[in-house]
């Protein structure tokens, strides 16, 4: 039976963990504490070396990205020494151990534990190599009964995959308990592994890594084209993999390599494969390590002007010369086969790797997994790629790559015969299933609880949909809006389906609205793209239109006569950050980097994010009386362009209520959020907005005031004064002032009218364009 | 015989009142220019036009390019008339003065090209070479190829080309096959054939300088592998003299429709000597550069041509009697009226006179900011003003060139039976100007550049250079009465441009076929609204002046704006339609 779907099973009755010991404070283990803190369960973090655990606490309040998604998180983590704290760890119902890669050392730890831990706690180890019978290895059946191995990736906030082995003797509870834990608590999608060497992740992409450099070198490409070819065009990331070596450091394959030789059959292809090459040694005997060290493949010299030039390293020489952008033209290829078919050394080095790659991997199930799913999810969690081995051989084709496997003389992996020409994945009914080792279908597992968008989206046809956005029915009268646009930027086909959402639901079509969507950024905001060229056609009066619709848009979201859920993950800036704004609750991916970024391009929030911010303080019974206090709030949260960099900071903001909810697994999220619409709906009546008192003329000299001395610091640029002059003036509330009530219509009026007349400056325009060209916002 | 007066008055309206000549004195070294001395040069070249270069037209014309033996040889008397031309600093005019060059801006060389176009064409295709393969010397060039082509091309006495073209691609230059095999001494040795190389080989001068495209062995494929080689005819010696003949041969002329006195050649590169120009395939992005001053140059040869079939249409209707008006007697001391009276002839006219003036100013207009994108110490200065060039080249070229072929059509059609009559001259303006739809990229292309380079780019900032400043006229004289029959009807032009171009853009985006299948309609509808624009400016300087110069400006910017611009509204129409009529039709049915 499939490993998940024992652990779902078991997930619901599994004990609650609700205290955590770490043992050893290195990156690994430090990280995963401050997950675990994250969540909100207290955790002590032990190291071998006095004070080396609160040295690593501070490290990490100042390493970015953070490992803690809060400042309060830190709190949580006790830290303590080996030789003198042990006892910490007596009331902890988990200890993840986190120490140096050897199993004596583990072995010795573990026998001390078994002094002081609870009857009934479990017992991990976050190795990467080592098997896990080597461990247990004389510490009796009670230990082995409660020891499992827990491996995270690095960082352990970040990455989504946790790979768990359990022993022969290993109790279910135990894995049970780990894996609510890991999926629900840490926020981890948990996937069952075999005892083998890198179980799954870290066994195919070692060697798709040893194949791609392997190959670049045999082929001779240069790292620019090896990364260009392993990347985009088989969905993975754009380091490809030079970049990805400089990224987690040359330094580091040595280790893995011996690792690997050392517990893999002599004739296993990872082995076959090991190989050195001159140039990577002599890097790293050089300290050219990568990011970490002085530079590795890539590097960035100062050029004659004092500018950046991105340098890369010349694989038959070693030095360094002007990075060039791969030019083949087999890259323009969109289709995975026809690249793999291409004749250019570009085409022939995607054949080779993709051979090696796939190849391996139909050769490992079910040797290190009972399924091809949990293959592809490791993979794509792990490594993040966007398709995993089995889901790019579907994309190839399976009996395309047995066929080429054929041609070149090598084995044809049985489960590859097996598929013949067929797929290793198929939708049936609305359900995405995978050929299972036993050549029947299986349902993808879904743990209990979880509602995928994707899912939902191949069962049904959407109730609304154009080319911006769609609205999916996700049962018990719940519908929810999913944006589809590129980085789903809001454009005017997202304010109609907006529109069209409310509208049903006045037809009474459906009782509550959830705005989610399954992107890799809830959305960056209004299309400035759009805005821009709208801007350089003198389109002034389409443009505000747009603008009016949008707050239009907004509030009739937060007037409609039903509960209206926002549920982020990833990024929601400036448009999509007012959409939540307007939202009665907010269920936020833990994941959430929320904020007003608007003055970056040289705007400020139009669609009544000035408002809404101005209306979060001045109802905050912890801000000072007043009609200052909001409005320098605000002024100072927008004018800086402050994002929130997890859905705590962005509590802390005030962009989400005290009262909204945080979910750690975002596979999770719709199915929270749905939750929470639906008890919102008994009794429901659209929130009354109470009038504001702003401070007017004053309180915007004031502001102007403080802008200046910024200035003479020379913290602001001469456009940023522009901008907040505008961003103060609207929040300040024009010619009005504190002894009059300030209608929303009129603030809205003022973020139209500051909005208008700073699109059309030509530094607003210069900053769009340069935020559009280069992702930057620039400095004028 | 054909008769030409340089339009002074009219270039002089354009370049100082329309244009304005302050900005120009405002950027380094065009500081003097000011009547003293812009009107002496714009004098000397009308003069060498209409006495030198006119007379040749025709019997150039007739008599045409010989190939024999590899030696080509221009017409009569094309010798002579360029020695003088290069005696009398024409060559010199646009170059800079550190190769000997009289370093004048772009806003008078242009004036100048006109000129030269209106009287021969043909002859303009010489000059008009070389100044192109100095540009890209003076851009990319080596200092060391600087100094030793660029003073001779500065004099004329060696002449340059630009060697593109090859028998199987002209617009898709990513397919070229000349191959450039680098030798021990850093040279290049270049093989391969080339066609339809104007000036390519000729009489007039002691070398040719050609700039020719080919491909490296290691090259990538397509358009990013292509590098620039300079390949002279003779191998220049140490002191910089004609040596031995290089392996560049012309092997054949073609038989064209028109600019019969230019050379046209077919090319044998047959292991020649050559040097690379700027950066190993960087070749196609080094003659990008120097695009634009071509195709605006292309473009003032369709002005050029349009002035003087004007000319002499208005010239035989006032002399041709036919007719009586059909509002009443003109001349009733003579047999029949003069044609001029004729509604339909006026129409003709007025069409090529209202086209031909908005061509200039518009030409004016750009010339400046081409100076200014060169020459203004501010960097954000040259940039808008460079948005401004590269937006409105495509449409320059385009729409000059076509204005160009209609004035010369038209011009045919006023003088009736006898327009089609050699001997006449009337004929040949259409045949020479047909040319100018076609090279350079063909029109199809300007349009295409301009919907699928020119919008988009940047977010589309090129458009702020055009929409901004309009809409700032158009916002500042919507008070005042007297010029309500201009802005009114600039405003409604502008309103579709606007409307159009978010239309096609936001299609262009989804479709790149709908961009397509828009483009040569767009760029005809921004054109014209790029002209009512320049004639509304015009029409404002004109307001309340008593002067004839002035009234028969209003006159004209009224005729446009009446009797022209209206055609926008259909442009309009056509560009959203959309392109589903040319997809759904089916290949075999054509």
């Amino acid at each position: 039976m499939d490993g998940t779907l024992v652990a779902a099973a078991t997930a619901r009755t599994a004990p609650a963990i609700r205290k955590v010991g770490v043992v050893g404070a290195g990156v690994m283990g430090a990280g995963i504490a401050a997950q675990v803190a994250n969540a909100g369960v207290p955790v002590v973090l032990l190291d071998i070396v006095p004070g080396g655990a609160a040295k690593a606490i501070e490290r990490m309040l100042k390493t970015d990205p953070a490992p803690f998604m809060h400042r309060g998180a830190a709190r949580l983590v006790t830290p303590g020494d080996v030789g003198t704290d042990l006892a910490l760890l007596s009331d902890c119902d988990w200890i993840c151990e986190a120490i140096i890669e050897r199993p004596d050392a583990k072995r010795e730890l573990y026998a001390k534990l078994e002094g002081v831990r609870q009857p009934g706690s479990i017992v991990s180890s976050n190795t990467s190599t080592i098997p896990l019978a080597a461990l247990t290895e004389g510490l009796g059946d009670g230990f082995a009964a409660d020891f499992l191995i827990t491996h995270f990736f690095n960082p352990p906030r970040y990455m989504r995959l946790l790979e768990v082995v359990r022993g022969p003797q290993t109790r279910a509870e135990a894995v049970a308990a780990i894996t609510a834990f890991g999926d629900r608590t840490l926020g981890k999608t948990v996937i069952p592994c075999k005892d083998r060497p890198g179980f799954i992740a870290n066994r195919i992409g070692g060697l798709w890594m040893q194949s791609a450099i392997n190959r670049a070198f045999d082929l001779k490409l240069t790292v620019e084209e090896a990364d260009a070819v392993m990347s985009r065009p088989l969905g993975i990331p754009k380091t490809g993999v030079f970049g990805l070596l400089d990224l987690v450091g040359l330094d580091l394959m040595p280790h893995v390599a011996a690792s690997m030789k050392a517990t893999l059959p002599a004739e296993d292809a990872y082995v076959l494969g090991l190989r050195e090459h001159d140039v990577i040694l002599r890097m790293i005997a050089e300290g050219r390590t990568g990011r970490k060290g002085k530079g590795g493949f890539y590097t960035r010299e100062k050029g004659p002007a004092g500018e950046s030039l991105k340098r890369a390293i010349d694989l038959w020489t070693g030095e360094y010369r002007a990075s060039e952008k791969a030019q083949l033209e087999s890259l323009s290829l969109r289709d995975l086969r026809a690249l793999a078919e291409h004749p250019d050394r570009g085409g022939r080095y995607a054949r080779a790797v993709l051979l090696d790659l796939l190849g391996y991997a139909a050769s490992l199930v079910p040797e290190i997994a009972d399924s091809v799913a949990d293959v592809d999810a490791a993979m794509r969690l792990g490594y993040n790629w966007k398709y995993g081995p089995f889901e790019l051989i579907d994309r190839l084709g399976a009996a395309w790559l047995a066929k080429a496997l054929a041609e070149d003389g090598r084995p044809v992996p049985p489960l590859l015969r097996q598929v013949g020409d067929g797929s290793f994945y198929r939708v049936q009914a609305g359900t995405l299933e995978y050929l299972g080792t036993d050549g029947g279908w299986q349902a993808v597992p879904r743990p209990e609880g979880v509602l995928l968008l994707a899912d939902v989206k191949r069962r049904t046809t959407p109730l609304a949909r154009n080319g911006s956005a769609s609205l999916w029915d996700i049962g018990d009268g719940v519908a929810c809006l999913e944006f589809h646009t590129k980085m789903n930027a809001i454009d005017p086909g997202t304010v109609e389906l907006l529109g069209k959402a409310v509208a049903l639901g006045k037809k009474g079509t459906i009782k509550a609205l959830v705005i989610h969507n399954e992107g890799e950024q809830f959305s960056v905001g209004a299309n400035i793209g759009l805005a821009l060229f709208a801007a350089n056609i003198a389109a002034w009066g389409e443009i505000e239109g747009l603008i009016e619709q949008g707050q239009k848009a907004m509030l009739a979201l937060r007037n409609a006569p039903f509960p209206v859920v926002g549920a982020p993950s990833g990024m929601a800036l400036g448009g999509g950050c007012e959409i939540l704004l307007h939202c009665d609750a907010v269920q936020a991916h833990a994941e959430s980097y929320i904020g007003l970024v608007e003055v970056g391009v040289g705007l400020i929030p139009g669609w009544g994010g000035c408002t809404a911010m101005l209306r979060r303080w001045a109802e905050n019974p912890r801000a000072p009386k007043g009609p200052m206090p909001p409005v320098a709030k605000a002024f100072e949260m927008i004018s800086t362009a402050q994002v929130a960099k997890s859905a705590f900071e962005a509590k802390d903001m005030l962009l989400l209520r005290q009262t909204d909810g945080i979910t750690f697994n975002r596979d999770r999220l719709l199915a929270d959020a749905k939750a929470k619409a639906l008890s919102l709906v008994e009794g429901y009546a659209p929130p009354e907005p109470k009038p504001l008192r702003l401070p007017g003329e004053t309180g915007r000299v004031a502001l102007a005031m403080a802008v200046r001395q910024q200035q003479a610091l020379g913290r602001v640029t001469p456009h940023d004064i522009v901008v907040c002059e505008h961003l103060a003036q609207t929040l300040t509330g024009g010619r009005k002032d504190h002894t009059e009530e300030t209608t929303e219509a009129e603030l809205h009026a003022l973020e139209r009218r500051s909005f208008m007349a700073l699109l059309k400056t030509p530094a607003t325009l210069a900053r769009v364009e340069h935020m559009l060209e280069t992702g930057r916002p620039p400095r004028n | 015989m054909p008769t030409y007066n340089a339009p002074l008055r009219d270039m002089r309206f354009v370049l100082t009142e329309l244009a304005g000549t302050e900005r120009l004195r405002g950027l380094p070294g065009c500081e003097e220019i000011g009547p003293d001395l812009v009107d002496p040069v714009l004098e000397e070249a009308a003069k060498f036009c209409s006495e030198v270069l006119l007379p040749l037209n025709q019997s150039g014309d007739a008599e045409g390019c010989t190939l024999e033996n590899g030696v080509v040889r221009t017409p009569k008397g094309f010798v002579e008339a360029y020695r003088s031309f290069c005696d009398g600093g024409w060559t010199a005019l646009g170059a800079d003065p550190e190769w000997g060059g009289q370093g004048l801006p772009k806003s008078i060389g242009l004036l100048v090209e006109e000129m030269i176009c209106s009287a021969n064409m043909a002859f303009g295709m010489y000059p008009g070479l070389s100044h192109g393969a100095y540009a890209a010397l003076e851009k990319h060039g080596t200092p060391e190829q600087k100094a030793l082509y660029l003073p001779k091309l500065t004099s004329g006495e060696w002449a340059g080309t630009m060697c593109l073209t090859e028998p199987h691609c002209g617009t898709d230059l990513g397919l070229i096959r000349t191959r450039a095999v680098p030798a021990e001494d850093g040279s290049y040795r270049i093989t391969g054939t080339k066609i339809f190389i104007s000036a390519g080989e000729h009489d007039l001068t002691a070398n040719i300088v050609h700039l020719v495209l080919a491909k490296l062995p290691d090259a990538p494929p397509g358009t990013r592998g292509i590098s620039l080689f300079v390949v002279p005819k003779y191998l220049p010696t140490e002191d910089g003299r004609p040596g031995p003949r290089n392996g560049v041969t012309c092997t054949g002329l073609e038989h064209k429709m028109g600019i019969k006195a230019s050379a046209t050649c077919a090319m044998a590169f047959d292991d020649a000597k050559g040097w690379l120009v700027g950066r190993p395939h960087k070749g196609l992005l080094a003659m990008f550069t120097m695009m634009n001053e071509a195709r605006l140059g292309v473009g003032v040869q369709g002005l050029g041509i349009a002035e003087i079939a004007y000319q002499n249409a208005v010239s035989y209707a006032r002399d041709r009697i036919q007719g009586r008006g059909l509002d009443g007697t003109k001349a009733p001391d003579k047999p029949a009226d003069p044609i001029l009276v004729h509604p339909d002839v006026r129409r003709m006219l007025l069409t090529m006179r209202a086209m031909t003036e908005g061509c200039r100013a518009l030409s004016a207009m750009a010339a400046l900011e081409h100076d200014v994108s060169l020459r203004h110490p501010d960097p954000a200065a040259r940039q808008a003003a460079d948005d401004f060039v590269q937006l409105m080249t495509p449409i320059i070229k385009a729409v000059f060139t076509d204005t160009g072929w209609d004035a010369a059509v038209l011009g045919m059609q006023v003088w009736g039976g006898h327009g089609y009559i050699r001997d006449n001259g009337m004929e040949q303006f259409a045949r020479d100007a047909r040319i100018t739809q076609i090279y350079e990229g063909t029109n199809g292309i300007q349009a295409l550049d301009l919907v699928g380079r020119k919008l988009g780019a940047h977010g589309g900032r090129y458009l702020r250079s055009f929409f901004h400043p309009v809409l700032a006229f158009i916002e500042a004289k919507s008070e005042e009465p007297a010029m309500e029959e201009f802005i009114l009807p600039l405003s409604k032009a502008f309103g579709r441009l606007q409307q159009v171009t978010a239309d096609l853009a936001q299609r262009g985006l989804r479709d790149p076929f709908e961009a397509g299948a828009g483009a040569s309609d767009y760029l005809r509808l921004f054109g014209l609204t790029a002209l009512a624009y320049a004639w509304a400016r015009m029409a404002e300087i004109a307001l309340d002046k008593p002067d004839a110069f002035y009234k028969a400006k209003l006159a004209t910017a009224r005729f446009f704006m009446q009797r022209i611009l209206p055609e926008t509204s259909s442009l309009a129409a056509k560009v959203l339609a959309g392109g589903e009529t040319l997809k759904a039709f089916e290949d075999a049915a054509f």
